[in-house]
């Protein structure tokens, strides 16, 4: 029998966007799983921090795994078994700040994982101090005098890294839904971005009045050039009324993926198997 | 008798080639062959060498001074020329270069072997007419030798080093994936491991650092895969929330911890013991661990089996102690490794690094916390059941003696070649993790007890005060990055027992 719901209730604020994000990826689930055994070919993977309790609530293998370390854990799964499909996820502060440097390897590799940062542009969990990617000037008590340090640009990092798909989204079911579906048609690592606002520690990065979608304004996907271009016209910094932030898939490429490239990898795949399987 | 010989020469030179071929022919004569090698962190130029010493009878170790110095440069008739016995012989190119073979032929014709053999040897080589012309110059131009006694062809099973006893053990227990990021004196088994991928169908991965390294491995290791990962100090502090992350989640990995002297990075290409208490404490909350510590080629194919054995029985890390000497010396043996097999015991669930219940769910529940806990420690319970069935410790020397050493690790040889002629009995620990207790009746019936380690403070003794009570007093240790030799390790140990 597949069942992708948990008995666990959700510890997340009442209000709280993750709820969007789990309710995109469920409805993702629900439509990609038919039976216990495609259940079972599903892993997901977490790190730790207010987003990556989706592994509570989510009924998939896997592991809930370190800090930081979303997209090594992936990388394992995948090696173990390349038949998986394997969903990663992690809060800003777990992708950007303290594993940033996975995240730059998981671009060269192009193994075929999905990964989904819940950017909420702050460490929620630990009760509010900046990220990576908290705009110049943001405030808690942890830094009363406010960031002094610019934010990282993720989608101009994993671009630069030479990602295969890169995608940014809103903290909206129907958005998360859509992008996962178009995830999981691409062969190869895919870095998608939620960007969420956290009702208590930042609650300011409510983007919707600002955003615009990619693919309606008619962006090309395959120019990479193009890509770099609106990755640039949002630096995670403060709005003013001009600011336009781009939405939706920035860039796709096929390329040979991690587990194309190890004949050893490509046997399991054709033969359905994992390493487990191996007798010897 | 013990003969030595020392090859001397910049890197690059290719000092190591003629070691192995040379060592090689002895084991083919029936010699029972030693060999360490000496290299500082650099690729080109500096100062190597490397020591055979052979005989008839087992030897594991090397002595302080030799028979023969082979000399590739000039530098190391300068700093060996006080290591040589009385009545030895230095072969040098006479201030020319020569070629690494040219001195290949020499040493047959020092030796006393038949050209043939060596001309069968270089076949297996690349460049082989340039070789064997400058092996047939060294062969002729020569004209002294040594005796040597001559040498019953003997069945060796075996002349490998540490690395290659740990990758046949790797292989031979099924491993799946080994993933590294390269760090002396963990690289060699990398070398080992990677040409033997494709034939035996496992795979070797190098990820970006130590922390990918670990968590991808676990990654692996709980969709069933048997996964194993190499490092030295430096890489192993890196890897150790992940390796505490193995001990909650309940996740089998088999971890090759090859020390290197000192804290941070140390000295990269030289010995030490001085991670043994790392290896036990490494990672942070209290959760299980097997730790075994091999002394020779034959232990490291043996133990390592049994590494996997526990980590795939028991979900749980299993360590394998090593060092530069061990790693990197050469050992002959007559004995087949007995390797045991284990079954791949995992399947892809939910695995959690928070405390959780039985089901993988995460809990702050205090009850739930309890059960985590104590299902751990029945499982520590049942490791330590089914380590009795192993030999966690070996008895050598003269076993009704009690004058006893103790010790492990790579100074098992130079303590079996020490106590030849001793009244000594050495207690030699296979197992850290979990611990002989049985040792205390054979400790508190010693007249004399001595530590033998390479290290500062003799950490073993501190493990074996924990576990039995028994203070050893007497200490033994060498901290300069060197391993023991046996003749001066005999001078210490019969000054102990005085
Ligand atoms: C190695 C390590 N460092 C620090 C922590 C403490 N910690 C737990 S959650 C968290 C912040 C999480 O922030 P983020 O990843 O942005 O996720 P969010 O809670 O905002 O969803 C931190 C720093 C940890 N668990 N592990």
């Amino acid at each position: 029998m597949k069942n992708i719901n948990t008995k666990t209730l959700p510890t997340w604020c009442p209000g709280c966007f993750n709820f969007q994000i789990l309710a995109g990826v469920k409805n993702f689930l629900n439509k990609q799983i038919k039976n216990e055994r495609d259940r079972e070919n599903y892993a997901i993977v977490t790190g730790i921090g207010c987003a990556s309790k989706i592994f509570d609530y989510v009924n998939l293998n896997g592991l809930n795994g370190l800090h930081g370390r979303v997209v090594p854990t992936c990388l394992g799964i995948k090696i173990g078994n390349p038949n998986l499909k394997v969903l990663g996820f992690a809060g800003d502060g777990d992708a950007y700040s303290e594993g940033v440097e996975h995240l730059v390897h998981a671009c060269r590799y192009n193994s075929d994982f999905k990964y989904i940062v819940h950017n909420n542009q702050v460490f929620a969990l630990t009760v509010g101090q900046p990220t990576a990617v908290s705009e110049l000037g943001f405030v808690d008590k942890t830094t009363p005098a406010g960031v002094k340090i610019n934010p990282l640009n993720p989608i101009k990092l994993v671009l630069a890294s030479g990602a295969t798909f890169v995608a940014r989204v809103l903290a909206d079911v129907k958005q998360v839904e859509w992008v996962l579906e178009e995830a999981a048609k691409h062969r190869g690592f895919a870095f998608i971005e939620v960007v969420q606002p956290c009702i208590i520690f930042h609650p300011d990065s409510d983007y919707k009045k600002h955003v615009y979608d990619l693919q309606e304004s008619g962006h090309d996907k395959t120019d990479w050039k193009k890509a770099i271009e609106r990755a640039l016209e949002f630096d995670y910094n403060k709005l003013d009324d001009k600011t336009r932030i781009p939405m939706g898939i920035f860039y796709q490429k096929q390329e040979e993926t991690f587990e194309e490239k190890f004949p050893a990898l490509t046997r399991l795949k054709r033969a359905g198997k994992g390493w487990r399987d191996i007798k010897r | 008798m013990v003969k030595s010989i020392l090859f001397g020469g910049k890197a690059g030179q290719g000092p190591n080639i003629l070691t192995q071929l040379i060592g090689e022919a002895l084991v083919k004569q029936g010699y029972y062959v030693f060999y360490s090698r000496d290299y500082q962190s650099l690729i080109r130029g500096g100062h190597n060498f490397n020591v055979i010493s052979f005989s008839r009878f087992l030897i594991n170790s090397n002595e302080s001074k030799v028979d023969l110095i082979v000399a590739l440069d000039e530098k190391t008739r300068e700093i060996h020329k006080n290591e040589l016995k009385n009545g030895g012989m230095i072969i040098s190119g006479d201030g020319k270069d020569k070629d690494n073979m040219y001195f290949a032929g020499a040493l047959y014709r020092v030796l006393g072997f038949d050209f043939k053999l060596l001309q069968e040897q270089l076949k297996k080589l690349r460049r082989f007419d340039e070789n064997l012309k400058h092996a047939k110059e060294g062969f002729e131009k020569e004209a002294r030798n040594i005796k040597i006694n001559t040498c019953k062809l003997k069945n060796h099973k075996y002349f490998m080093n540490g690395s290659q006893g740990i990758c046949g053990g790797a292989i031979k227990s099924g491993l799946d994936i080994y993933f590294a990021y390269p760090m002396t004196p963990a690289t060699p088994l990398l070398f080992e491991l990677a040409p033997k991928q494709e034939e035996n169908n496992f795979l070797v991965l190098e990820l970006e650092s130590e922390i990918a390294v670990m968590n991808a491995a676990l990654g692996a290791s709980i969709t069933g895969a048997k996964a194993m990962i190499g490092t030295s100090g430096g890489g192993f502090d890196l890897m150790t929330e992940a390796l505490s992350m193995a001990g909650m989640a309940e996740i089998p990995i088999v971890c090759y911890l090859a020390s290197r002297p000192g804290p941070s990075t140390g000295v990269a290409t030289y010995s030490g013991q001085g991670d043994l208490q790392f290896a036990r404490y490494s990672g942070h909350g209290e959760f299980n661990r097997v730790i075994l510590a091999p002394g020779d080629a034959v232990e490291c194919e043996e133990l390592t089996s049994q590494a996997f054995y526990f980590s795939q029985k028991f979900k749980v890390p299993a360590i394998i102690l090593s060092d530069k000497h061990l790693a990197e010396s050469f050992y002959t043996s007559t004995l087949i490794p007995k390797i045991t097999k284990s079954e791949k015991s995992t399947n892809l669930g939910r695995y959690n690094s928070y405390e959780h219940a039985d089901s993988g769910e995460a809990s702050e529940d205090a009850e739930i916390i309890k059960q985590g806990v104590e299902r751990r420690e029945k499982n520590k319970k049942e490791i330590e059941k089914e380590a009795e069935k192993f030999e966690m410790f070996k008895i050598h020397g003269n076993k009704n003696s009690r004058n006893v050493i103790v010790s492990y690790g790579s100074c098992k040889g130079a303590i079996l070649d020490s106590i030849k002629d001793l009244d000594v009995k050495f207690i030699q620990v296979l197992y850290i993790e979990p611990f002989p207790v049985k040792i205390k009746s054979e400790l508190e019936n010693a007249k004399k007890l001595v530590l033998v380690e390479n290290s500062a403070t003799g950490m073993l003794g501190d493990v074996i005060r924990e576990k039995t009570g028994v203070e050893i007093k007497d200490k033994i240790l060498r901290y300069d990055g060197r391993a023991f030799t046996s003749d001066e390790l005999k001078i210490e140990i019969k000054k102990k027992l005085k």
